[in-house]
């Protein structure tokens, strides 16, 4: 231990590069990955987080909300489904709403009352129980979407027709779409509030069809059945609405790309590290050999500098992430302790496993190369 | 120098390490650079290509352009205001298509316009369209009729155009009758009366913005093309999150650059000892290390940008990645960048170099 710490605290530039960059490196791999899971909550936390077993698409849409309607005789095809216990109508939109003195963008989902489609995550307050209540994303309360606040739906200049104005009378934790503010209300609401805004509007359809299944059923199989039977839809199990969400698939292979490039080049750096370092102090070791230390103590040096590297490295990118994440909150970028400890520990099972080759070469020093002039071989 | 460059010829190996280093981490450089790129450019084509000054919303609509409508009146307005030398109409509506011969729906962004913004032919006949290129991967083909939304409404496609998507789906663009008929029948929600649009695209001379937007007394909110392409969903948030990533990344490539050097400078302190002594001078032996940095930031760059090309080409479709030549430029400017100033870190070891205590310690 005292002959590992010595050599740090004599080669502070080498030891704080190579910590630094540790640092960095763990903090991008934390970083990304907090990114990676809060934007995807961020943006399909609405479907995540609500009732309906099954959601149907129109097949049209490919899986995105904005892009999909349930024309009539769709709707009533669906209730048709052997295994189907209840469907209704769900609606989805993004409206510029009031709230806080404010224009923000809110993003609107209306449900039947009671219904499938209900936020499932209530934290404060109740459910809507009558027209122009709202269960707002408990994230966006301070900006005018807490318990008791209203939020008013703009209309176009000098149209002439009543807002709509939703009142806040429950918060739902995680339950933002797009990344924006949300608000569960009941469909009637929806509809006044989409007619509100475009009064030209033929006609309000629903964007997908929220089912509940019968006891007993899989969801898996009545998805697959009501979109065999329903010409025109894709219906999809919560679980698939979510994964299979346009975005999410990408967003998530993409950062697995990234983090598995990370994740091979911290070992990397460290490993290389400790091997060029093994053979510049290739004649010292073989001193110490030569006078009567064992390979043990050494090989527990070399192991204790990769272990505090890391452990040091952690700490830097753990300080990082605390601050960085102030910053990207909006983000959903949180610091959890169970991320940030099992990335550190994977990196330095990472790193103590790439510096076993240091390590080798440690073991294979033979101290007579100290007295026989033949020059040291590592 | 050249004693530098004869060292990396004749002995590779001792670069080895940082070389495969800098090359992962160019690897990551043009994978994050190329992901930013593939979403910016895949998002904003459609506003990028307009050649009009200004881009005008209906004030409510918080500059989006789905939620913003403009009325025949305030068009009026609009064309009224001193400066204004042209104004078209834009619509764009977001909607799956069947593309004959695929069992895949097409993403496609069906786009109504006047003028034609850059790239762009004049405006087609009805019911017909430019594509973008970016539908050939879906199967498009020239004269092929795709059956745009739910009410499955066909658009011949009559040639192609490139780099005018829309939020990563395919631009089709059509006349604006076209782009009503399709928006009214697969989107009745949202109906569009004959002499709406979403928004204005104007050009002209002087403060436009402000004169356009005080003209209609705040019914419109009026964007510069930039100004708009960033007000893009998640446009902004991508670009300063990818930006983050790329810098501290950058940061790394610094670290590791200064890490390697300065381990081989120390390696080679007892022999720069013997150098100095026989003449050499400091300069020229710093400028010995910065140049084996910069050959293997080089080597690292060639290296890192072939595996990206090489992921390009095996990496699923959904993922939208795009890499272009600007982004490989500045790649490279940063390796070399970060090269330089990474093996600047080894200058006050070799400086610190004192040619007397070389002499009977070289080995």
């Amino acid at each position: 231990m005292n002959l590992a710490l010595t050599e740090m605290r004599r080669a502070k530039t080498r030891f704080g590069l190579l910590t630094g960059a540790v640092g960095l490196l763990v903090y991008l791999i934390l970083f990304q990955q907090a990114l990676s899971g809060g934007l995807i909550e961020q943006f399909i936390g609405a479907l995540k987080h609500q009732s309906a077993d099954v959601l149907v698409y129109n097949a049209q849409a490919r899986k995105n909300l904005e892009g999909s309607i349930i024309l009539p005789e769709q709707q009533a095809a669906v209730g048709s489904v052997p295994g189907v216990a209840v469907v209704e109508p769900l609606g989805e939109d993004t409206f510029t709403v009031l709230a806080g003195g404010e224009e923000q963008d809110a993003v609107v989902f209306g449900y039947v009352l009671d219904g499938p489609g209900a936020p499932t995550t209530l934290v404060e307050g109740r459910l809507p129980a009558g027209g122009f209540e709202a269960v707002a994303s408990s994230r966006n309360a301070a900006d005018g979407f807490d318990i008791g606040d209203e939020v008013t739906v703009l209309v176009g200049p000098g149209a002439e027709v009543e807002p709509v104005v939703f009142t806040v009378v429950g918060l739902a934790r995680d339950i933002n779409y797009s990344v924006a503010p949300v608000l569960f209300t009941d469909y009637t609401s929806y509809e006044a509030a989409k007619r509100t805004v475009n009064p030209d509007a033929a006609a309000v359809l629903p964007t997908v069809m929220a089912v509940a299944v019968a006891d007993g059923a899989s969801s898996a199989e009545v998805a697959a059945a009501i979109t065999a039977a329903v010409p025109g839809t894709e219906a999809l199990t919560r679980q698939q609405a979510v994964d299979e969400s346009p975005g999410v698939a990408s967003v998530r292979q993409s950062f697995n790309v990234i983090l598995l490039l990370f994740y091979l080049v911290i070992p990397l750096v460290t490993g290389l590290f400790f091997l060029i370092v093994t053979f510049q102090k290739a004649n010292s070791l073989t001193l110490l050999r030569a006078i009567g230390s064992p390979a043990g103590p050494l090989v527990r040096a070399l192991l204790t500098q990769v272990v505090l590297v890391v452990l040091g490295g952690g700490v830097i990118a753990t300080i990082l992430f605390a601050l960085s994440s102030g910053a990207t909150n909006s983000l959903g970028v949180r610091p959890e302790p169970g991320p940030v400890i099992t990335t550190v520990v994977v990196v330095l099972v990472l790193a103590l496993l790439t510096s076993l080759a240091a390590v080798r070469r440690v073991l294979r020093i033979d101290p007579i190369a100290a007295v026989s002039g033949t020059g040291v071989q590592v | 120098m050249g004693l530098a460059l004869r060292e990396l010829r004749r002995r590779p190996s001792r670069f080895t390490v940082a070389t495969v280093v800098l090359t992962f981490l160019t690897l990551l450089l043009l994978l994050l650079g190329g992901l930013l790129d593939g979403l910016y450019l895949g998002s904003t084509g459609a506003i990028r290509a307009q050649q009009a000054d200004v881009i005008v919303y209906s004030s409510n609509a918080r500059d989006s352009f789905l939620r913003s409508r403009i009325d025949g009146d305030l068009r009026s307005v609009v064309e009224g205001v001193d400066g204004v030398s042209e104004v078209g109409g834009l619509g764009v509506l977001l909607l799956g298509g069947e593309v004959p011969g695929s069992d895949e729906i097409a993403d496609v962004a069906v786009i109504g316009f006047e003028t034609p913004p850059r790239g762009v032919p004049d405006v087609p006949a009805a019911g017909r369209a430019w594509a973008d290129e970016r539908l050939r991967d879906a199967g498009v083909d020239l004269g092929d009729t795709i059956l745009v939304g739910p009410a499955r409404s066909p658009i011949v496609v009559d040639g192609f155009v490139d780099d005018t998507n829309y939020l990563l789906q395919g631009g089709l663009w059509v006349d604006l009758d076209t782009w009503r008929a399709t928006q009214n029948a697969n989107r009745p929600d949202a109906f569009v009366a004959d002499d709406v649009v979403q928004v204005l695209v104007v050009s002209g001379t002087g403060d436009l913005a402000g004169a356009i937007d005080g003209a209609t007394a705040g019914a419109t909110s009026t964007l510069t093309r930039d100004e708009a392409v960033t007000a893009l969903p998640g446009v902004r948030e991508q670009n300063a999150t990818f930006s983050a990533i790329i810098y501290s990344t950058i940061a790394v490539v610094l670290a590791v650059v200064g890490l390697f050097f300065s381990l081989l400078t120390l390696e080679r302190t007892a022999l720069y000892g013997v150098l100095k002594a026989v003449g050499a001078r400091t300069r020229t032996l710093f400028g010995g290390v910065v140049a084996q940095a910069v050959t293997v930031a080089l080597i690292a760059f060639a290296l890192g940008s072939l595996l990206a090309l090489l992921a390009g080409a095996a990496l699923p479709a959904g993922i939208p990645l795009q890499l272009t030549a600007g982004r490989f430029a500045f790649t490279l400017v940063a390796l070399v960048v970060a090269a330089v100033l990474g093996s600047a870190i080894s200058l006050r070891r070799v400086i610190r170099i004192d040619p007397a205590s070389a002499i009977g310690s070289a080995s």
